[in-house]
């Protein structure tokens, strides 16, 4: 169905390469209906070499991982095209032909290594069934995987082999797949998604670990991933897919820092990239929305929500157009210059938020949860303020006490006697059920999944009618007026406020969350990772809409996030958290450009940047404790690389401020981090 | 962590099919079909076809037994007995009743009973796991402790003892099934609030500040329709098998009523002689009414499941 | 794992207590003269007087309820209003007896149906798999009593194939009571087959469909070495359960078809108590059988967490 003709289909010939697909299309039987998934993709891998394939949900990059390994759900079916690993043709292969090449020639690792792993078998013992596979004895295969977990840094590999998977950390899980995977000395390792849900320190720790590994063996690697990032640090080339094709390949550095294809071109300009804030301005959106999954496509993919198609775009499917070593499916490649740069570069007008009274106040803010009579603090004695109109990012890894946070200062859980959390200098109830309308009008919440945010069985209508007549007590046909202006607001049309939320999109969805927080004009509205759960062009417009409302309302927010690029975009301070502390806080540049607490300065080096890495990686050793056993003295000194001996193992550290509104919490003074970081 | 849960086509490659796709997100208008979409999948079921057949011959023999039976289910005759024949399809009883017409006239004290006593039951477990599921902690754990007491025990032996002690009307049946059935499905209407119960459109709610019972009854209770709907289909299976197990326990209406139960419990005494039949046609009445609700039941719960 | 027990066995005593407590409740729920009850309404007043007096049956409900109790805390459950026997020498050759219907229909029914089932999950949605699923869904269906009534007419009665009756006369050899008992055991065999192979094909299916079989499949083992290695250990753990609860539940069905088979085991045993409102006897084989639910409960808890070295490490 591609055009064959036009197609140079990659650099890489086909015969030499680790992997090479060519006019791959698969279809899913959905209710009797064929749905195209994949349109004719086609690449190949050279030996040795990563080959990366980024894109937004849906557009078919874990299909055709799946379908290199011919491994699809028993409705998907290849329709068309071809796999080759290393000349030979996985879709012709037999059953047992496929074992064998599964075995020996090629192997996978997976999105979530918990699941990944069987629950009831011993590590060893599944990773022994790997080298009992290749034909070697009992003992034989003990030592290859006591050799194999030395080889993806395990340091005591006797103690791993007798745990079960439970019993490991998730970085611990994802290095015991990796080890699996290898066991072959596998000619293609294909991952898909590896460290999706792990801790962005642990994740670096396994991006690391497969970097070295592929010196190591020499494997050509597929990777599959959705954070660009990653990609560009890992990959030496990348493929764009969209809707089920490639629609641009080239070298990973070239793609991101000069795309070729109009929706590359838009990804990259929705992403907040080289440190930009909201106040230099606003970020770029696709509009329109994906294309129905699996709907047929004879055209440009990307035709309706291209700036410069044409009807030739609606008319023919584009061929594969070289430029050099990179190519881009477009019809217009010359004219992706006139791409606008949507919206225009103005900066959303704030007013500076440490001026002013401060909205909310936080002194001695605990938070102690008891399971089976045991303590666990996951807030220790938190300080903070909040001022008019102002955002405070709080970043953190898992049990850090962010989201625990969110719920204390909103009441969803008590905090522990002692504390207080003041609103316009008055001490709040505890909990939101003591508190007065008033309060629950002025603090309102984003939640994280807007599919659970909002309730699946009321319209759209009835989830905002019920929030304006509950906060704003107005009623009648007041009320339904208020829920109107709101939606126009939010730009959710009439027709949308008749439908119920799972027929939204997530985009959508989100913003029916927002209209919901907003509805009573609050004073603080709190953000949990509001946009993580969404595709980045649609990431975009949410935070867009968020910088607007504050602009416009003069809200203040509390916002969560553990993506380092949207926080230092919306945030005016940070608060970084590490096993229910507060470790450091500032202004965003402030903390941006250091000096930083060490586990910031860890954090910040660990994030995979679009733009390319500009930081030395600074390892931490270790795992995150659990906030019910925490270290002493300092609760990040196992893991510091500056730890100093018989003080941070013993004492708490002080805050130390690094300028008036500066604070580090750490023993070492400030001149000498000074010291320590500079680059 | 990098970019959180998106769901990408990773979430949906396990080879399921019904479920591969179901995830992705489809256009607005095939969403809008979905409920439609639902009840349209579970109509062309074969099993829905069939047991629905089976159990509306069943209804209109309850609602015009008299006027469909060849004879009067109640009038002894000297025939007693008789084997299968053209003239007595099912043959007679020992008093020389028609069998086939006692068959037909036996649908309605079952279909009269069974259905209410599933819903009551339904509507009684409803209300004490939203209770137990959302009001939770102390309140939860007591009656749980309760509930499993309940379930501990054969359901079939509390009801005899109960109806034993009470007297054998309808009324005293249908309730005692009824409560009987409360604390199963409390027990599945438990667990589906609890994994409501944590939605952050439940933290929502208590945001804005609503009632424990507006939580319970108008934000969760439309959620969990699902898994009420297919236990409702199931109670009303499991009411037929209990009442008639009871109604051949003796514990049903009264002797001369014609209920399958009874006519099987008369029936069996007379077995070892040859007479099998006053036993097996009823036998099959009940099996061929479970079998159909059931069948339905299943239907309506893999439709349901799988979307 | 001491810790587990012991929890486990205070909510024993307390569901225990419970039991007996709504024996007692609903025995009671309506004012009755129990006297009268047995003996029949020709029976003159004052021999009812004394029937009462001697079982303490004319003595207030809280007093009658705090000696049941305690004959339940001496495990002594006292004389049967009905016959004057000493209640634990009825009720335990009682159980004896359906005990070895019981078991021998679980003999049949769980190997037949674990492995319909895991052939039904293999050929999930083809023929055999539809097949295997309708015709459990009926079996599970049915109530016991009828499809014992079938058996007897069709195989007992017309085919002349097994005993109608189903108690073997005292010294009959085991396979001789073989011939006894299989009737009735089959009849419970059949209504516990539906429910233990769905629910087996649903573990299974789970399984196949988890991401570990996906990584064992991967790995390049063959379908037969990732069910056996990896999938059927996962599946099970719930027919386990539904196994250990049928235990308790198979003592409902048993009622009917000890009566359809004239069976004097617990059932049957259950049955006349429960009409002549013998409170002992029923309080004692109540409880009976509440035990041997939770003891079957129990080892099937501790099976699932051999099984699953999470729950064992974690919960116990």
């Amino acid at each position: 169905m591609t055009d064959l003709s036009e197609r140079p289909a990659s650099s890489v010939p086909a015969e030499g390469a680790a992997l090479a697909v060519s006019d791959l299309e698969v279809v899913y039987r959905v209710r009797g209906v064929d749905r195209e998934v994949l349109r004719g993709v086609s690449f190949s891998i050279a030996p040795g070499e990563a080959y990366g394939l980024v894109g937004e949900s849906g557009c078919g990059k874990s299909t055709t991982a799946y379908a290199a390994m011919r491994y699809l759900p028993s409705n998907g079916r290849i329709v068309g095209g071809q796999v080759l690993v290393s000349g030979n043709d996985v879709t012709a292969m037999s059953e047992d032909r496929l074992r064998q090449f599964r075995a020996t020639e090629a192997s996978m690792v997976y999105q979530d290594p918990a699941q990944a792993l069987n629950p009831t078998l011993r590590v060893g013992r599944q990773l022994i069934e790997s080298f009992r596979l290749l034909g070697q004895d009992k003992e034989q295969a003990r030592v290859s995987a006591l050799e194999a977990l030395r080889r993806v840094r395990i340091a005591d590999p006797d103690r791993v082999m007798d745990r079960y998977p439970f019993q490991l950390s998730g970085g611990m899980q994802q290095r015991v797949v990796i080890a699996m995977a290898l066991a072959s000395d596998p000619k293609l390792l294909v991952l898909d998604e590896p460290t999706t849900g792990l801790d962005a320190t642990v994740e670096a720790e396994v991006l690391e670990l497969v970097q070295d590994l592929r010196q190591e063996t020499g494997a050509a690697v597929l990777m599959i991933a959705h954070n660009l990032g990653i990609i560009r640090q890992l990959c030496d080339r990348v493929g764009v897919m969209y809707a089920g094709r490639i629609v641009e390949e080239g070298p990973s550095a070239d793609v991101f820092d000069a795309p070729r294809h109009p929706y590359t071109i838009g990804l990259l300009r929705s992403l907040p990239r080289r440190g930009v804030r909201k106040t230099e301005r606003s970020l770029a959106t696709i509009p329109g929305a994906l294309p129905v999954i699996g709907s047929h496509l004879p055209t440009c993919v990307f035709v309706d929500r291209c700036l410069i198609a044409t009807d030739l775009c609606r008319e023919q499917v584009p061929p594969m157009v070289a430029l050099g070593n990179r190519f881009s499916r477009c019809h217009h490649v010359d004219r992706i210059g006139e791409i606008p740069e949507s919206p225009p570069a103005v900066p959303i007008a704030m007013i500076s938020g440490r001026e002013g009274t401060d909205v909310l106040e936080l002194s001695h803010v605990s938070k102690t949860f008891r399971q089976r009579a045991q303590a666990i603090p996951a807030l220790v004695d938190v300080e903070l303020d909040l001022g008019v109109g102002e955002t405070l990012g709080i970043v953190g890894e898992s049990g850090s006490g962010k989201s625990t946070l969110a719920k204390t200062v909103l009441g969803i859980e008590a905090l522990d006697a002692g504390g207080e959390v003041r609103l316009d200098g008055a001490v709040l109830p505890a909990t939101t059920g003591l508190r007065n309308a008033d309060a629950k009008r002025s603090m309102q919440m984003v939640f994280q999944n807007p599919d659970s945010a909002l309730n699946r069985s009321w319209s759209v209508r009835r989830i905002l009618l019920r929030s304006v007549r509950k906060l704003t007590g107005i009623t009648g046909a007041a009320a339904a007026d208020r829920v109107e202006t709101l939606a126009a607001q939010l730009r959710l049309t009439p027709r949308h406020l008749e439908l119920k939320p799972r027929q939204l999109s997530g985009g959508l969805k989100q913003r029916v969350a927002i209209a919901r927080a907003f509805v009573g004009d609050p004073r603080i509205v709190v953000c949990d990772e509001p946009t993580s759960a969404l595709d980045v062009s649609v990431q975009a417009a949410i935070l867009n809409l968020l910088s607007d409302l504050q602009a416009d309302k003069q809200t203040s927010y509390v916002f969560i996030s553990h993506d380092m690029s949207v926080i230092r975009y919306l945030s005016d301070r940070i608060a970084v958290m590490y096993l229910g502390r507060i470790q450091e806080i500032g202004p965003t540049d402030e903390v941006f450009n250091g000096p930083n607490h060490p586990y910031t300065e860890a954090l910040l080096s660990a994030i995979p940047n679009v733009d390319g890495n500009t930081r030395d990686r600074i390892r931490l050793d270790g795992e995150i404790p659990t906030p019910a056993n925490p270290p002493s003295g300092c609760v990040f000194h196992p893991r510091c690389p500056r730890a100093i001996p018989g003080t941070c193992d013993t004492v708490e550290p002080p805050l130390r401020s690094a300028s008036t509104s500066h604070s580090i919490r750490c023993h070492i003074e400030i001149e000498t981090l000074v010291q320590l970081q500079k680059r | 962590m990098s970019d959180g849960t998106t769901p990408d086509l990773a979430t949906v490659e396990s080879p399921s099919a019904a479920a591969a796709l179901a995830d992705l997100r489809p256009g607005q208008a095939e969403r809008r079909q979905a409920r439609r979409e639902n009840w349209r999948l579970i109509r062309r079921r074969p099993s829905f076809i069939v047991g629905n057949v089976i159990v509306w011959v069943w209804v209109v023999c309850a609602l015009f037994g008299s006027k469909l039976a060849p004879y009067d289910p109640l009038n002894f005759r000297d025939k007693t007995h008789q084997p299968p024949s053209g003239e007595f399809w099912f043959g007679t009883d020992k008093t020389g009743r028609d069998v086939f017409s006692r068959v037909v006239a036996g649908a309605r004290d079952v279909l009269k009973i069974a259905p209410l006593a599933a819903v009551l039951g339904v509507v009684f477990g409803v209300m004490l796991g939203l209770v137990m599921g959302y009001v939770g902690k102390r309140l939860d754990n007591v009656l749980s402790r309760i509930v499993e007491a309940f379930l501990s025990l054969p359901v079939i032996l509390i009801a005899l003892l109960a109806i034993t002690t009470l007297g054998s009307s309808s009324w005293v049946v249908l309730g005692v099934v009824a409560v009987l059935f409360t604390p199963i499905v409390a027990r599945t209407v438990r667990a589906a609030v609890l994994a409501e119960r944590d939605l952050d459109y439940v933290t929502s709610a208590r945001l804005r500040g609503e009632s424990t019972p507006f939580i319970m009854f108008r934000e969760i209770l439309p959620n969990i329709s699902g898994p009420i709907i297919v236990e409702l289909t199931v109670r009303i299976g499991y009411a037929v098998f209990t009442v008639s197990t009871l109604s051949f326990l003796g514990a049903g209406p009264p002797p001369p009523s014609p209920d399958w139960g009874a006519q099987v419990s008369e029936g069996y005494a007379v077995l070892s002689g040859g007479i099998w039949w006053t036993t097996l046609f009823p036998a099959l009445a009940i099996a061929s009414l479970v079998i159909a609700v059931n069948l339905i039941a299943d239907s309506v719960q893999s439709v349901l499941e799988a979307s | 794992m001491s810790r587990f027990l012991l929890k486990r066995l205070f909510s024993a005593i307390v569901t225990l207590w419970l039991l007996a407590t709504i024996v007692f409740a609903i025995v009671n729920v309506l004012p009755g003269n129990i006297g009268r009850k047995i003996l029949g309404p020709f029976a003159p007043e004052a021999e009812v007087i004394a029937f009462n007096q001697r079982l303490g049956t004319d003595r207030p409900l809280l007093e009658q309820y705090l000696r049941s109790m305690r004959n339940i805390v001496t495990l002594d459950f006292g004389d049967s209003f009905l016959t004057g026997q000493r209640v634990l020498d009825q009720v335990l050759p009682a159980l004896g007896r359906s005990g070895k219907i019981a078991l021998l229909a679980f003999l049949i029914t769980i190997p037949i149906s674990v492995v319909a089932g895991i052939i039904a999950a293999r050929r999930q949605d083809k023929l055999t798999d539809r097949a295997i699923v309708n015709v459990g869904l009926a079996s599970s269906s049915i109530p016991e009593f009828v499809t014992a009534a079938v058996l007897v007419s069709v195989f007992c009665v017309h085919w002349q194939l097994g005993k109608a009756f189903a108690n073997p006369p005292d010294g009959t050899s085991l396979v001789g009571q073989l011939r006894y008992l299989l009737a009735p055991a089959v009849a419970m065999a059949i209504t516990y087959f539906g429910y233990l192979a769905r629910m087996t094909r649903a573990g299974v299916i789970t399984a196949l469909h988890s991401d570990y079989a996906r990584t064992a499949t991967m790995k390049g083992l063959s379908r037969r070495q990732v069910m056996r290695r990896h999938i059927l250990r996962n599946a099970l753990a719930p027919t386990i359960t539904v196994i250990s609860v049928q235990i308790g539940y198979l003592f409902g069905g048993i009622i009917g078809v000890e009566r359809v088979f004239n069976y004097p085991g617990l059932g049957s045993l259950m049955w006349n108590a429960a009409k002549a409102r013998d409170v002992p006897l029923l309080q004692g084989a109540v409880l009976l059988v509440g035990i041997i639910y939770m003891l079957s409960t129990l080892i099937a808890d501790l099976v699932i967490a051999a099984l699953n070295p999470r729950i064992r490490l974690e919960q116990m």
